[in-house]
């Protein structure tokens, strides 16, 4: 389930035009490390909804930045995980 | 100082081309730029006769990040204003200080990927609708993206006039110029409304040229056959600066706008009003502000959309401001189409270059005037004879008139 959520993650980016070069688990979203400024963010979370029917809160949704890319998809696996079991 | 400003620069996206000269000739020469929309195309069906402007790749113009998510008219006010500021010669920073710059960039705004996303809301819900929607179609955003592309922090606005939007944004900057708030103003506009729901309405509102078999016939101002404006897309930015500051610097000048007024019908939120009293006012006011006389202007480029209703009001208060007749007149509309508030950018470029060669543009496909008025229409060929001022008219639904003057530097008593 990560690894596919870590791809879904790649293609959006690409899609977004975002180049993936020299991107990994340890990247951050944000400034310091993919760049994705706050629009970005919020296009990735509403991309990710769609996907996968996760919703992030405002306390998180302003935590995405600092992010990894590791720690993003690791939060969407176990909302996934955790919505599935009954 | 001087009321008058120079224009040092032009930047034009249009149906009859992107260079300030091509765009004249075609008006002169009547090279049209009206097609009829292809089977394909989302238009077809739904209009006669459009009026396209060259496609522009957004990444020409914006980061690719930025670049996938903005209306037309945006990327059209961008290249405008990137042609512009070249033309005039002028970095933001090295000829001017980033705050003595201001932008008057204006249009109705981004309703073509307003409609599409629109559409993607009442298909999908939320989860349809970018993020990122509200700045790529917001009506201040062509002016905002300019200041942020080429580092413009001095005052950024956006009219909304609508087809008086254009000529008004260059009066607003005579404006500003005038109050000694900036050294430069790139004032303009940019429209993108050929998309379904903004022609349909006006499709059904009548107000389109219809049952043309040649889309180059449809659009024909002043004629007695006239039967609706054809419709189009397009961007025009203008370099407005203080003539010191142009001298300063060693820039070429094109001419200058000596003044400008507006006005409003009070009548009716489409229709102007029909006895031509709010525009010949408009008129009088541009020709005080300039202090020049009726008889001082050599040329007038109407309004003319090759309406019904417009084309009679708009002569009959021409014959209120000329008693027994007109100087020189013509709408270059019958060969680039309506552009809305884009137009008046246009025109006054047009205005510009018709000071400078001493050529007056026909009105193209004018074979019979009416209604009968003293007007002293151009039809056919252009009128070799240089003027030394001329006025352009821009009238928007709302009863919004605005009219601007432009001379020669130098003359008129003008400082220049």
């Amino acid at each position: 389930m990560k690894d596919e959520i870590r791809q879904f993650l790649f293609d959006s980016l690409t899609a977004m035009n975002y180049s993936t070069e020299g991107i990994d688990d340890d990247t951050t979203l944000g400034p310091s490390g993919a760049d994705l400024q706050s629009l970005a963010l919020a296009e990735l979370a509403v991309r990710v909804e769609d996907q996968y029917g996760v919703q992030f809160s405002d306390d998180e949704s302003e935590m995405l930045a600092g992010m990894t890319v590791g720690e993003f998809a690791e939060l969407v696996a176990s909302r996934v995980q955790a919505s599935s079991t009954p | 100082m001087t009321k008058s400003m120079a224009v040092t620069g032009v930047g034009l996206v249009s149906p009859v081309g992107t260079d300030p000269a091509e765009v004249f000739d075609a008006t002169c020469t009547g090279r049209s730029g009206l097609v009829r929309p292809a089977a394909e195309h989302p238009l077809h069906g739904l209009m006669d006769v459009a009026a396209f402007s060259p496609a522009i790749d957004p990444v020409s113009v914006l980061p690719a990040t930025e670049a996938r998510f903005v209306d037309r008219s945006i990327v059209m006010a961008l290249r405008a204003a990137e042609d512009a500021l070249a033309d005039a010669g002028i970095e933001v920073g090295r000829d001017v200080d980033p705050h003595r710059i201001a932008v008057v960039v204006s249009g109705v705004g981004g309703l073509a990927l307003f409609e599409e996303q629109a559409n993607l809301q009442a298909s999908r819900g939320r989860l349809g609708v970018s993020p990122y929607l509200l700045p790529g179609v917001l009506p201040n955003m062509g002016a905002a993206r300019i200041a942020i592309k080429f580092g413009i922090r001095g005052f950024t606005s956006s009219v909304g006039t609508a087809c008086a939007a254009g000529a008004q944004s260059v009066g607003e900057a005579l404006r500003i110029l005038r109050a000694d708030e900036a050294d430069v103003v790139l004032a303009g506009c940019s429209e993108a409304p050929l998309f379904p729901t903004f022609v349909a309405a006006f499709g059904n509102a009548r107000a389109l040229a219809h049952g043309w078999a040649e889309p180059a016939d449809a659009s024909r101002p002043f004629d007695r056959r006239r039967n609706g404006l054809a419709l189009g897309e397009g961007a025009g930015v203008l370099v407005l600066e203080r003539a010191e500051h142009a001298r300063a610097r060693g820039a070429r000048r094109y001419a200058d706008v000596l003044g400008w007024g507006a006005t409003n019908d009070a009548y009716h939120p489409t229709t102007p009003r029909p006895d031509g009293t709010a525009a010949a006012e408009c008129m009088r006011r541009a020709l005080r502000d300039a202090e020049v006389s009726a008889t001082d202007i050599g040329y007038i480029n109407a309004h003319g959309t090759s309406t019904k209703a417009g084309d009679a009001a708009e002569l009959l208060a021409l014959g209120q401001v000329y008693d027994g007749g007109t100087p020189p007149v013509s709408s270059t509309k019958g060969v680039t189409g309506h552009l809305l508030g884009a137009s008046g950018v246009i025109e006054a470029a047009i205005c510009l270059l018709a000071l400078q060669r001493g050529l007056l543009p026909p009105t193209h496909n004018l074979e019979d005037p009416s209604p009968d008025s003293d007007a002293d229409h151009i039809s056919k060929e252009p009128r070799q004879v240089s003027v030394s001022a001329v006025l352009s008219n821009s009238f928007g639904f709302g009863g919004h008139n605005v009219s601007l003057v432009f001379g020669n530097p130098g003359e008129h008593g003008h400082v220049g």
